[in-house]
């Protein structure tokens, strides 16, 4: 899937392709503590994450928020995304696998092109959804 | 306990460069593969127009906020160890481009408390932040919604 520049043709029920990103490793939480900067020990200090009764360190919610923010990028291409809207419902752990899934709930008239209504999701192998998401995209007329 | 009179309270404001090189180490830990994401000539040829910035960009300014990225946190009285971040919605009002300078402007937009399923107060703290480029456009509105946990 190559970035589209231009706006890309929708229809409600449209899918996003599936990426599945994992097993991820402490290594991965660190990486994006330095890319982004979210320092907060809990994140990269077992020993401190234990201490406040978690079981392990575990990921930043803006890890897995931003991995699914470039895939619905790559997906409507970036200069067409109008909203991304992330509500945090679980944690993600060393070891998990993450699948990112989003679809196309309605595409309704804008201000020129139509505007897709997007609904997205990071799922664990477990099955929870530990991210729900909306967004809003500007599509190509059909 | 943080106290309500924060509601309003303005926050830091932070001016910050959007540079490449911090944007292919969060291509890459974002787990992106596309050179697009920092290469000018993989972006031309995949027919854009300029470098693209992923929708969550606006996490560099964390690493531009004097006292460390959880000061504003702090500065609102929130235990970060009883931190969680609830929420997170953006609204983009024009591109971002590699080369910008932006100016985060941050005020606590609101707080309410609700108690939790398991006992102790939860405490949601609304935090509006406005990025604007050097041209004074502003380019993103990010709202963030924090939640301290109650006490064990």
């Amino acid at each position: 899937m190559t970035l589209p520049a231009a706006p890309v043709a929708l229809a409600a029920g449209d899918e996003m392709p599936t990426e599945v990103v994992g097993p991820l490793t402490r290594t991965d939480f660190v990486r994006y503590a330095g890319a982004g900067g979210d320092f907060n020990p809990l994140h990269h200090d077992d020993e401190l994450a234990r201490a406040a009764g978690r079981p392990s360190v575990f990921g930043m919610g803006m890890l897995h928020a931003g991995m699914l923010g470039t895939r619905l990028a790559r997906w409507v291409g970036p200069d067409n995304v109008r909203s991304y809207t992330v509500r945090f419902t679980g944690q993600v752990w060393p070891g998990d696998v993450l699948s990112l899934d989003g679809r196309v709930d309605a595409v309704e008239p804008g201000e020129g092109l139509p505007v897709a209504r997007l609904s997205l999701t990071v799922t664990r192998q477990t099955g929870e959804v530990v991210l729900r998401a909306t967004a809003s995209a500007v599509v190509a007329a059909t | 306990m943080i106290d309500p009179a924060i509601e309003g309270m303005e926050l830091s404001t932070i001016r910050f460069p959007v540079e490449r090189g911090k944007l292919a180490e969060l291509a890459r830990a974002l787990h992106e593969e596309d050179p697009a994401w920092h290469d000018r000539g993989a972006a031309t040829a995949a027919g854009l127009a300029q470098l693209p910035v992923p929708p969550t960009v606006t996490a560099l300014v964390d690493h531009w906020r004097a006292g460390g990225p959880l000061a504003d946190v702090t500065a609102i009285g929130i235990d970060a160890r009883r931190l969680l971040h609830g929420e997170v919605a953006w609204e983009y009002l024009a591109p971002v481009r590699v080369g910008d300078e932006l100016t985060a402007v941050a005020r606590v937009a609101g707080v309410s408390r609700r108690e939790g399923r398991r006992g102790g107060t939860m405490t949601f703290v609304a935090i509006e932040t406005e990025f604007t480029n050097q041209h004074a456009e502003p380019v993103v509105r990010r709202r963030d919604t924090l939640i301290e946990t109650g006490a064990a």
